[in-house]
This record gives C-alpha cells, structure tokens and sequence, in this order.
C-alpha cells in the first residue's frame, strides 16, 4: 500500500468520526451505524471467505455469540458490560475452535454446509434453551454507552471498521495472507510447499470470529434486546457474505463498498417492499455471480490495471516513435 | 411413554419420511449425480406447495390432481432456471453455483412473500376428517397416507428415470467422468438441464403433496433445503436410493425426537446426525465412496 493510499484511509476514517457534526437525526446514524457495522463484519468474514477462499454461511455463529455473550454473562452473572464483551468474543472463539476444527476438514460444499448447520445448531440451542436464553422470547442487553446513544454506536461501529480495515491490511501484507491466499487458490499445491493449510484457516477463522463477535455485541447493545431469529439466522450470515462478495471478496475495499452498496439499497428497498426487502439481496446476488463476480471493488481494479498495462504499452510505443 | 406412542410415531415418521424421499432424491439428482449445488431447493419445493394453492383455490379440483400440474410447472422453470443462470456460470467454482442458487432462493421466497404476504395458509379438503384406525392405539390420518402411496410411487418412478432411462443413464455417465462423457456424444448440457428440472420438480410434487397437511409460508422451504442436503450426504452422495433411505430415517428420527423430547429439538437432532456424519463418515451410512 502506498503511503497516498494510507492517508487516503485515515483520512476517510477521520471525516467519518466527524459525519455526526452533520448528521444529527437517529434515523440517519443509525442507518449509517448500519453500513459500518456491516463493512467491518464483511471484513472479518473477507478473512476466512475471501483471503482463504472459505466460503461460510455461518458466521451468524459468532455473531450471536457475541451478542448473547454479553447479554448473558452481563445479565446473568452480573459481569460489567465491557468485560462481557470480551467474554463473549471467548465464546466466538471456542465456537471458531469447534466449528474450524470440524469443517475445515471438508471442502466446497461440504464445508458450507457445516458452517450453515452449525449456526443452525446454535440456533435452536438459543431458541429451545429458554431457562438459560430466554428462549424465542430473548434477552434484555445491557447498554454499552449512555447519554446520546446513536452518535456513540455509531462512532463505535467506524473504530470497529478500522481495527477489522487495519488487520486485514496487516494480515494481507504478512506472509500469514499469502498463505491464505496459496491455500485459496491450490489447498493441495499449498500443502506440498509446506503451508499447514488447517492451522492457518484457523487462525484467519479464529481472527475473523473475534471481530465478528465485537460486531454483534455492539448490534445487540444498540437495540438492548436480542432474540434468536434475529442474531443468530443464516439470514445475518447470508447478509455478511453478500456484503463482502457484492464488493469484491479478497480485496480489502470491497467489503466496505458492499456495506455501503448492499445497505443503502436494503434500506431503500425496506420502505418500498417492507418485509420483501430481502429480494433485493437476491438480485443483487445473481447480479455479481453473472456479471460481477469479482465484486465492485475487483472487478474495477482488474480495470485500471489492464488500462494501466495497455496505457503503459502506448505510453512507450510513442516514446518509440518520438525517437 | 408406553409401546404404541412410539410405534405411532415410527408410523408417523415414515409418512412424513416418505415425503422428505422425494425432496431428497430430487437434491441428490441434481447435487449427488450433476453437482450443481442447489440452495434453492426448499425454495423450490415452496413454490410446488404455493403452485398448488393457488390451483386449488382457483380450480377447486384435488390437490392429489393439481400435483401432476405443479411437477410440469416446476419442470419448466427448473430447465428455464438451467439455461437462463446456471449453464453460463458451467464451470465456475462451486461457491458461484452456492451464491447464485441461494439468491434464487432468496427471490422465489421473497416474490412469494411480496405476491401472498407473510400469512400462513392451508387448504381444506374432506379427507382431512377421516382418520384409519388400527387396533385400539394406532390411527393415521387419510391425507397422509394418500400422499405417502403416491411419493412412492413417485420415488420408485424417479428411480427408474434414473437408472433405466436414456437421459438417465446419461446423467449417471456425466457423474462418472464429465469430460469423457460428452466424448460419447452426450448433449451434457440437455442432460444436466433434464436432471436439474426433473430434480426441481420432485421437491415441487413434494411440497404439493404435503399441502394438504401442512401450513405454507414464504419461508417454509427454508429448512427443507438444509434437510434435502442432509439426507443427500447420509445417504452417500450419488445414490438416489440412498437419499430416499436417509428421507424415511430422517422423518422417524424427527417424529421419535418430537415425542421424547419436544418437536422443538426435531431440526437440531437432525443438524447433529448431520455433522457427525460429516465428520465420521463423510461417503453417507448408505453409501460407499466419495469421489
């Protein structure tokens, strides 16, 4: 990354904790809560799915392990609400132990489907557990913030952005993302070279899980009571993935750019289809499998690139001909 | 729980597993033998359900006759959905095809749910008051047994689509080696689409058949997908009978788990035989070898 690129980033990261000078309805913040809380879940999920090429569907998962973790060790236990965010990422990580440990054994569509069951699993544990969950009833969840709630949620979901932005620069960079990369692109070939393929999915899934879990703890928080089919559904897992492949899956942008894209447009859509509003996920899906599947982000650079390579060749073919 | 609750339930959870047969062996044509990954196939299976509402509620015929409707409906729009979306992504990764059935999914469900609204509901048909009774204990309901016969007879036809048939025999030759195949002169994306919509159309013909003793929803073949691809891996990849085994097992595990233990745990018990399958035995309990 280029040192331009750098202060392009903080940048933006700047003017988006000053967004709430400007923008004061809730309404507003909280829509935009939303799109970040989105990009930095999309990021975390970008990890495992796009860097490792580790298509799951269930990162609801580790979502919902975030958000239960702190309503109930909090409510239940009694722990102060910021340590039992904390708990709650401990919980998304034995989750991601369990769940990696399993699933990463199989492949293609094997393994989504046992991120999927999982999730699933959960699921019903949160929703016929109702001594311990609440049940399909749920679960108050403590406020992380006070005073003026919304313009605090929202600045918590862009830090929560830039860490998830952040690791993935660093991790990408690292010889730990060319291994994710070499085990996206040939598992076997990877093995041969002496890339522990399990180890390293783990830790990208591990990583990923913990980021999602701070994610869902703050979702919960913000509307202070959490049910299962809502934290927990594999329609939160589904969104996660559809916001970093709309973007471009394995670029550190895209997951931001779908946020932004995926979210704007759900909630345009909400006010026109009301519960239907999850068709436009659909579309937007068969949208980038056919015409995009690079994502926005990916297919655009590939562009410059190839427009950089072919200007470059006409660049020096001149410079030729100047002589 | 006495002797007869369970064999009721034993009874109960072939009737539904029969049912569930269908569904799976439809996923185990189209993702056992041509591996497309379907995601859509609950969806689809709704859509059967809600195609033989809407007949039954417009024609007033019985539902044990708008089935044959509904399966050629499904047919066309699986062999359309084919070579509409899914022939120009041949080739591409698995998580194209699992993205791209999974928004399919997600328009069949939520243009039902925008078309019909999110109310549940059902159809009232004079079989549904008469019970068969056997002996003291045991009694079933006549709907069920009615579609019970026919997904029978239908899972024995599919079978003989599969194994003795032209097309199926092509289809089970594309499953053995896909670049040889068409080196035999097999049209492999007029066999692949055949499969497709005929797979599409088992699930449909299913979720008609369980109209009359279900409630519909946008959202009810949901976890008919998860369930289809549950039985198609316990049921060892590319056997057709081997899902149709793991769909009647599946209903009696739901129908004892219900009984024992709430019909709240049925689906969960069902995620966990799913994953220790995966993990212990990942070629199914009825199969042999995963390619």
């Amino acid at each position: 990354m280029r040192r331009s690129h750098l202060i392009a980033a903080l940048v933006v990261f700047v003017l988006s904790l000053l967004v709430p000078l400007v923008v004061q309805t809730d309404y507003m913040l909280q829509v935009l809560f939303r799109i970040y809380l989105f990009a930095a879940l999309g990021l975390a999920w970008n990890l495992v799915g796009g860097y490792a090429g580790q298509l799951s569907l269930g990162h609801a998962a580790y979502f919902g392990a975030g958000a239960y973790g702190l309503a109930l060790f909090s409510g239940r236990l009694g722990v102060s609400p910021w340590i039992a965010v904390l708990m709650g990422v401990a919980v998304a990580l034995a989750c991601a132990l369990l769940i990696g440990g399993v699933s990463f054994r199989l492949r293609g569509p094997y393994f989504v489907l046992a991120t999927i069951a999982f999730a699933e699993v959960l699921r019903l544990i949160a929703k016929n557990l109702p001594e311990v969950t609440g049940g399909d009833v749920g679960v108050q969840v403590p406020a992380l913030f006070h005073g003026n709630v919304n313009r605090a949620f929202y600045w918590a979901a862009v830090v929560l952005t830039a860490l998830a932005f952040a690791t993935t620069l660093a991790i990408s960079r690292a010889r730990f993302g060319y291994y994710l990369l070499a085990i996206r692109e040939d598992e076997d070939t990877a093995l041969s070279v002496g890339i522990g393929a399990a180890r390293n999915k783990l830790a990208a899934l591990l990583v990923s899980a913990a980021l999602t879990a701070l994610a869902g703890a703050l979702y919960a928080s913000l509307f202070l009571y959490v049910v299962p089919d809502q934290v927990l559904s594999i329609d939160v897992s589904n969104e996660i993935a559809i916001v970093a492949m709309l973007g471009g899956a394995g670029t550190a942008l895209g997951p931001i750019v779908g946020s932004l894209v995926l979210e704007s447009a759900s909630e345009i859509f909400k006010n026109i289809f009301r519960e239907a509003h999850l068709l436009i996920y659909g579309v937007l899906l068969v949208m980038v499998v056919l015409f995009l599947p690079e994502g926005i982000v990916g297919t655009i650079s590939a562009f410059l690139r190839r427009r950089a390579m072919f200007g470059g060749i006409q660049a020096s073919a001149k410079g030729v001909a100047g002589d | 729980m006495d002797f007869y609750a369970s064999v009721q339930a034993v009874i109960n959870g072939l009737l539904t597993g029969a049912l569930y047969a269908l569904v799976g062996m439809g996923l185990a044509l189209i993702f056992g033998v041509m591996r497309i990954v379907n995601f859509a196939h609950g969806a689809f299976m709704m859509l059967g359900m809600y195609a033989t509402y809407v007949l039954f509620t417009r024609t007033d015929l019985s539902p044990y006759l708008l089935f044959i409707v509904t399966g050629i409906l499904l047919f066309a729009i699986g062999y359309a959905i084919y070579f509409g979306l899914l022939r120009p992504i041949h080739g591409k990764s698995d998580f194209m095809q699992i993205l791209l059935t999974l928004g399919i999914g997600l328009i069949a469900t939520d243009g039902v749910l925008l078309a019909f609204g999110a109310d549940y509901h059902q159809i009232n048909i004079p079989l549904l008051g008469k019970n068969l009774r056997f002996g003291q204990h045991l009694s079933v309901n006549a709907p069920w047994v009615v579609s019970f016969g026919i997904a029978v007879l239908l899972a024995f036809a599919l079978y003989l689509f599969v194994m003795r048939t032209m097309t199926g025999r092509a289809a089970r030759a594309i499953a053995q080696n896909r670049y040889a195949a068409p080196l035999m002169g097999i049209n492999v994306f007029r066999v692949q689409a055949i499969s497709f919509a005929v797979g599409i159309a088992a699930a449909g013909i299913a979720g008609g058949l369980l109209l009359p003793v279900f409630y519909i929803y946008p959202q009810v073949g949901d976890q008919f997908t998860l369930k289809a691809f549950v039985m198609v891996v316990l049921g060892g990849m590319e056997s057709i009978v081997g899902a149709a085994l793991a769909g009647l097992v599946l209903g009696v595990v739901e129908s004892l788990t219900s009984l024992y233990w709430g019909n709240e745990w049925a689906l969960a018990v069902d995620f966990v035989i799913f994953l220790l399958v995966l993990s212990l035995k990942p070629s199914g309990i009825f199969g042999r070898q995963r390619a």
